[in-house]
């Protein structure tokens, strides 16, 4: 456990349940202020393992660590430097947004001023302000998850667990919400968070599978990508006679010593490549200058695509 | 409205002017919906649309007030018992009896819509074996994983052969493995039940044969997911580079461009059709961006995701909500509060005694 930058660490961790094992010497490091994709199957441990990080349960054997606190040997004293986010909000019905928002700040310790002055922030900056003194059950799901975010980072927690937080919630309010995740990790806080919407671990520094309580892979989505999917396809097409241009011929001869697969189609070629590099990118971006007429499409893999791939595998 | 074509004498959903109200609060204003045959019917739109009413609308739970308001023939404003028997219908929060093991919780199903024995196994175990719950027939509900709970509420629906299937937001936290099962079953039941669901995921939306996308309580646009790509007035192109960030936050100075904001591996940049000056200029000023973020830039068809962002904002202009994603309103938090975070970085500044 010394990689100085990491805020969360676990080592071996391991959590069984009588003859069930949820969760197998699990290894994972969070950089600080990155976020932290943790994705896996339903009943693939990540629940157990969240409980685990944020001292909820003991692990079987193991170490945590999470911002510098022994989180096994103060499960308690962790709780000052974490914020957590269920996939169900816990928002009292009977209190208002507002009235939630104190209650809360009440159990974190912080004084009114303290509390007005994080509250009139987090409210503007989550378009909260509106919806104050409505209660949780007249809100859309989106709104509730806005509310449990502000709830979850009113502390100012140097780490957020956010345990699939757009579950349910619709594709506007999802981008929304990883907007603020974003701003939340500009500002320093790192962001560990699972989610089923596979498209959203390109929003995420580092990805990590789990299945059956192992860690299967982990890496950023770029390294995913090369290692677990077919990879890019950029397919340039335009006028016949651009096949035979000298520029298409200079693009092949420094494409090729990347190990870049380079096909001819009728159209025009296909490149193939395990990720994105700056230098063919940048040649086939001339190309586009010097021939407008250039028609170019990217086939990225989907990351579910990738999820399948590592599901698939036998365990 | 008049949507696909009969498979085969399915009377389907005809519905002019629906109108549901909660007290004072009207959750749907008038929904004309006419849908033939057997397919795949998929609900979307945004949170507080009226997904779930509507839903709840077409299982006869709910009285309603229409103009015609016909579902499989059954008339939403009388007697709904007959209907009652010819649709399965699986809730958000549904209930299975969680001390009961799979194989009993059908039974109870079967009992109740009248199958014994053979004929239950005849219908079961197909289904159990097609959502590889078969192996965990003998496991308490309970202490299923939710995937696997969300499969047995659809084999549970599908048991009586229903002639439509409801089904609010089946897959809400299901893993891709899960719902590629669960959406494996709706497409081959499609041809003999009208499948009618709710969903989050773009993926599934662009698996259903018809859409209707709800807003604040009505049906503001009804079609295939092609049709109604094909109607989004934006251009959509894709910006790559090594900081995609800085490459949407650059396309955004470019004046005829809509929305832009990044994912992992670029940028995506809408541009109003109304406004366009053309791709091919499109794609050379943001290759010609100050300080050069973008490397490649393509232009590409409007997806899923850009078509129902689109369709969330066209309603979205007055109701208090939030600015649509990736709007300037969006930058960066004000300077007060990023500095009051940053200092939260100072050692032992987070942690209270």
């Amino acid at each position: 456990m010394s990689t100085p930058d990491a805020i969360i660490r676990a080592e071996g961790l391991t959590r069984r349940f009588g003859d069930f094992t949820a969760v197998d010497d699990l290894t994972i490091r969070v950089a600080t202020g990155s976020i932290f994709a943790f994705l896996g199957a339903n009943g693939s441990g990540k629940s157990t393992t969240i409980r685990m990080l944020i001292g909820l349960l003991t692990p079987t054997t193991g170490e945590i660590e999470v911002d510098g606190v022994d989180v096994i040997r103060n499960p308690r004293l962790v709780r000052d430097h974490i914020g957590y986010m269920g996939q169900k909000v816990s928002l009292y019905q009977g209190l208002s947004v507002r009235e939630n928002v104190e209650f809360y700040a009440g159990l974190y310790g912080l004084d009114a001023a303290a509390l007005r002055e994080r509250w009139g922030a987090l409210s503007e900056r989550l378009s909260l302000r509106d919806v104050e003194h409505e209660h949780p059950a007249d809100l859309p799901a989106g709104v509730r998850q806005r509310t449990g975010l502000a709830l979850s980072t009113l502390h100012r927690p140097r780490v957020l667990f956010l345990d699939e937080p757009t579950a349910g919630v619709d594709v506007h309010n999802r981008a929304l919400f990883w907007e603020l995740i974003a701003e939340e990790a500009r500002a320093g806080v790192t962001v560990f968070v699972t989610t089923h919407f596979l498209e959203e671990a390109d929003y995420c520094d580092r990805v990590c599978f789990i299945e059956s309580g192992r860690l299967e892979a982990d890496g950023t989505p770029a390294e995913l990508r090369a290692r677990w999917s077919q990879g890019y396809r950029v397919r340039l097409a335009g006028d016949a006679a651009l096949a035979d241009a000298p520029d298409l011929r200079r693009l092949l001869e420094r494409c090729a010593p990347d190990g870049i697969e380079l096909r001819r189609t009728p159209e025009g070629v296909e490149i193939a490549a395990g990720q994105l590099g700056r230098e063919w990118l940048r040649a086939v971006g001339d190309l586009q200058r010097t021939h407008p007429s250039l028609r170019v499409s990217v086939d990225e893999p989907p990351m579910t695509g990738i999820f399948r791939a590592l599901s698939g595998r036998p365990a | 409205m008049r949507l696909g074509e009969t498979h085969r004498p399915v009377p389907g959903l005809r519905l002019r002017g629906l109108v549901k109200h909660f007290g004072a609060k009207v959750a749907l204003r008038g929904i004309d919906l006419e849908v033939d045959g057997a397919r795949i019917l998929g609900v979307v739109g945004p949170d507080g649309a009226g997904k779930t009413t509507l839903l709840r609308c077409l299982a006869g739970l709910l009285e309603v007030e229409a103009e015609e308001a016909l579902v499989l023939g059954h008339d939403l404003r009388g007697d709904v018992t007959a209907l009652k028997s010819e649709l399965g219908y699986v809730p958000q929060s549904f209930s299975l009896y969680r001390d009961l093991s799979v194989h009993e919780n059908l039974q109870v199903t079967a009992r109740l819509n009248g199958l014994f024995g053979d004929e239950f196994a005849a219908r079961a175990n197909p289904l159990l074996e097609r959502t590889g719950l078969a192996p965990f027939v003998d496991r308490q509900a309970g202490a299923l994983s939710g995937g696997m709970k969300q499969k047995l509420a659809i084999v549970s629906a599908l048991l009586s052969r229903p002639r439509l299937i409801l089904l609010d937001e089946p897959t809400a936290g299901v893993d891709v493995l899960a719902r590629d099962e669960i959406w494996a079953i709706l497409r081959e039941r499609k041809h003999e039940v009208l499948v009618v669901v709710s969903t989050s995921y773009l993926e599934e939306v662009e698996d259903c044969d018809l859409l209707v996308y709800l807003d604040d309580g009505r049906a503001i646009a009804t079609g295939s997911p092609a049709e109604l790509r094909a109607s989004v007035p934006l251009e959509l192109y894709r910006a790559w580079g090594d900081e995609p960030r800085a490459a949407a936050a650059a396309a955004r100075s470019l004046p005829y461009v809509f929305a832009s904001r990044a994912t992992g591996s670029h940028a995506r940049i809408e541009v109003r059709r109304a406004d366009t000056p053309g791709t091919e200029r499109v794609i050379a000023d943001l290759l010609a961006l100050p300080e050069r973020p973008v490397l490649v830039a393509e232009r590409m068809a409007i997806d899923t995701e850009s078509m129902l962002l689109s369709l969330a904002r066209g309603d979205r202009g007055g109701n208090g909500g939030p600015p649509g994603p990736g709007t300037p309103a969006n930058a960066a938090p004000g300077p007060g509060d990023r500095a009051a975070a940053t200092s939260n970085r100072s050692p032992g500044a987070g942690a209270s005694p």
